[in-house]
């Protein structure tokens, strides 16, 4: 079943003949997803691989018919309004691939996406892939069968890179992933850890969910208050770094905008939160697949 | 980043926000200039990123001239809380009625701007949090169309009338006299016109924080004391005309290295590589790949006993050439006992570009490193990068070992560790004879 993409899922991109856009369609297609339609004002009427560009989303549309997500793959500053233009024509999920996004922009986007009903995936999120059904956004690069393989366990973090990480840790000793997200690491995201626990909560193929917790933020705080409401019961499993950052001033930022180093908890609060919640926290990234065979 | 105090007023100013009037001094010479044009008594405040500067008699009163030349000559240069003073300012004293608190940020789990109102200006607010949350009034700020001005009153009201102390609300009112209604409805007016003038602010130069604090009244006007900005680093893009200081990622002041690191991404936004560049103190160079693996190399390092000498990034499939830049800037730093360059299997950064950038930046170093050299990446080309590096090293002479995806990230830190450790005692052994 899976979360957020299956093969059903038709997706339309925005910037698609961009140099990433060209790149992420031709990726998409070979792993099987739905690209119905791509869009560059401008230059409708063109064709990337086999998919018909149009000048606006709105055009997209009316030629192809319902989209279920857009992947904004655009510019930085120009990612508001492409985001926008998509909650307008109620694009149900907008995927933002585009880093760096003033924080300003982000909040407008999610404000007006919360009005109407849509949901924001990122920005700087690397997407999702459901093994063996689709993906969108960038994740799994041309390879995504070295990393990914299809099973019961749906994997969050907010860095992309750290998505295939797991997987392929996971994939290498027997499990495969029912749904593996990457949220994005700005200080604002559209979609939460807790977020997607509600959702693999609700999927029958996702058996646990293993999440790469960052210093700095609170998204695993509000997952072990969804744990402690029962409203996520499934095993959760938890690698967590930036302990070496505990020792750097307040408010330093690292690579992710929202790793600031005494934003909210510290490293070691977290991982009790977590632990008093029921979450189980393996201490060396090695022993993810070892926590996840005990509890399946 | 960060501003000091006085670029904090500049940026509150130009969307109308007073402050006292002040003078920026950076050496004696400018005291002596700013000194005639503001008149005794004089409030001297250093100027650094730390907050409590009351508290650590960083802001002082000073009645003469022999007081202020003695305070400024004691603190130009000095370290306040870890951090070298380069600049004072000289403001005029004010007479304050009364003072409050009001900030505008983002709350990152309702992932929605607000803003947080104490009627105590001066406060530590981060004490109260801990101990009073409630006296901190906060209301949530559609970022569409901006403060209600129906909340601004709520907010307006309750610090006027509310008092569960009669003591407390009968000064109040003494000291922000409420009882003609003709003036009450003025300080409405004003206060409401503040809001959206810090509503401006904060949005038009892509604020994470403005935090006045305090906030007073002086002749039924709202003044700006103290001001606190924190711009969004990824908003400068469309802020080049901001006339602000670098900033290092730790300390106020930069050093050559992280301003250089920072300069490579401002003017190309593809990928990113050394927008955060942090000195550290070991001999272990890093370079690491990805906001999330960067963490764990940086952890795993030091669990296996590593000292890296810094923490950068690169990520989001930069163009050969920042990574060519960040490579010499990394490597430019002396002494250093290894090089780490790691991340996580890659999803979109081509590998095979991004270690070229790397191979070119590393030719240009002086001298030639003869230190090891550890690689771990994964992803898109990243097979026939490693054909290119193993080829490159044996030809060029350079110690550098290769892992694939195969090998966790902390067996390669280990492997770093150990060889860096062995590199060392050859160094030591040499000298020696």
């Amino acid at each position: 079943m899976a979360i957020l993409v299956d093969k059903s899922t038709r997706v339309l991109i925005q910037g698609i003949t961009g140099k990433s856009g060209v790149q992420v369609a031709g990726e998409l297609l070979d792993y099987g997803t739905k690209v119905v339609a791509g869009v560059t004002p401008g230059k409708g009427g063109q064709v990337v691989d086999t998919v018909p560009v149009f000048n606006s989303v709105k055009e997209a549309v009316v030629a192809v018919g319902p989209v279920d997500v857009s992947m904004v793959y655009v510019p930085p500053l120009l990612a508001k309004d492409a985001a926008i233009e998509a909650i307008e024509n109620k694009i149900p999920l907008i995927e933002i691939f585009s880093e760096k996004m003033p924080i300003f922009d982000v909040c407008v986007v999610l404000a007006q996406a919360h009005k109407n009903q849509v949901r924001v995936l990122g920005p700087a999120s690397v997407g999702a892939i459901s093994p063996g059904e689709a993906k969108i956004g960038s994740i799994g690069g041309p390879n995504p069968h070295k990393v990914f393989a299809r099973g019961p366990v749906g994997i969050i973090s907010k860095s992309g890179g750290m998505c295939s990480e797991i997987a392929m840790l996971i994939t290498n000793s027997g499990f495969g992933q029912s749904t593996v997200v990457g949220i994005g690491g700005d200080l604002l995201v559209g979609t939460s850890f807790s977020d997607l626990l509600l959702d693999f909560e609700g999927d029958k193929q996702t058996k646990a969910v293993v999440a790469f917790g960052e210093v700095g933020g609170s998204a695993e705080i509000e997952a072990a208050n969804l744990m402690r409401e029962g409203k996520f019961t499934k095993p959760f499993i938890v690698f967590m770094v930036g302990k070496f950052a505990e020792s750097l001033p307040k408010d330093t930022s690292l690579g992710h905008a929202g790793a600031i180093v005494g934003l909210g908890y510290s490293f070691d609060e977290k991982i009790k939160i977590l632990k008093k919640s029921g979450a189980i926290v393996v201490e060396n990234f090695e022993d993810i697949p070892a926590a996840i065979k005990k509890v399946l | 980043m960060k501003l000091y105090e006085f670029e904090g007023h500049k940026i509150l100013a130009r969307a109308g926000i007073d402050s006292p009037f002040f003078v920026v001094v950076s050496d004696l010479d400018e005291v002596k200039q700013a000194r005639k044009r503001l008149k005794f008594p004089i409030v001297v405040k250093v100027q650094v990123l730390s907050g409590k500067r009351a508290k650590s008699g960083g802001i002082k009163i000073v009645k003469n001239e022999k007081q202020l030349f003695s305070f400024c000559k004691e603190s130009f240069g000095k370290s306040f809380n870890g951090e070298e003073v380069r600049f004072i300012i000289l403001a005029e004293k004010v007479e304050i009625v009364k003072e409050y608190y009001v900030a505008i940020t983002y709350d990152t789990v309702r992932r929605t701007p607000f803003i947080m109102f104490n009627s105590d200006g001066g406060i530590d607010v981060e004490e109260i949090q801990k101990r009073n949350p409630r006296s901190i009034l906060r209301i949530d700020i559609d970022p569409i169309s901006g403060p209600r001005k129906k909340d601004l009153e709520k907010i307006f009201q309750s610090f006027s009338y509310s008092s569960s102390d009669p003591e407390r609300s009968r000064r109040r009112i003494e000291k922000f006299p409420l009882n003609s209604s003709r003036i009450r409805s003025n300080n409405i007016d004003n206060f409401i016109d503040f809001c959206q003038r810090l509503w401006d602010a904060f949005t038009r130069f892509d604020c994470r924080l403005v935090e006045i604090n305090p906030l007073a009244v002086v002749d039924n006007k709202l003044i700006a004391i103290d001001a606190k900005v924190i711009l969004d680093d990824n908003g400068l893009a469309r802020h080049k005309d901001l006339d602000v200081t670098s900033k290092g990622a730790i300390s106020a002041i930069p050093t050559e290295r992280e301003l250089e690191a920072k300069k490579i991404d401002s003017d190309d936004y593809r990928g990113s590589a050394g927008s955060t560049f942090i000195e550290l103190g070991g001999d272990i160079a890093i370079l690491a790949s990805g906001g999330g693996a960067s963490l764990l190399v940086m952890d795993s390092l030091i669990a296996a006993g590593g000292k890296p000498a810094n923490y950068t990034e690169y990520s989001g499939n930069p163009p050969l050439e920042k990574v060519e830049k960040l490579t010499k800037i990394t490597l430019s730093r002396e002494n250093l006992c290894g090089c780490l360059v790691a991340g996580a299997v890659a999803n979109f950064t081509d590998i095979y570009e991004t270690l070229s950038g790397f191979i070119r930046g590393l030719k240009a170093v002086r001298p030639k490193p003869s230190y090891p050299i550890v690689i771990r990446r994964g992803g898109p080309r990243q097979e026939e990068a490693y054909k290119y590096l193993s080829e490159f090293s044996k030809k060029e002479g350079f110690d550098i070992h290769l892992f694939g995806p195969a090998t966790p990230i902390s067996v390669a830190c280990k492997t770093m560790v150990e060889l860096s450790n062995a590199y060392k005692e050859l160094q030591v052994t040499s000298a020696k004879f």
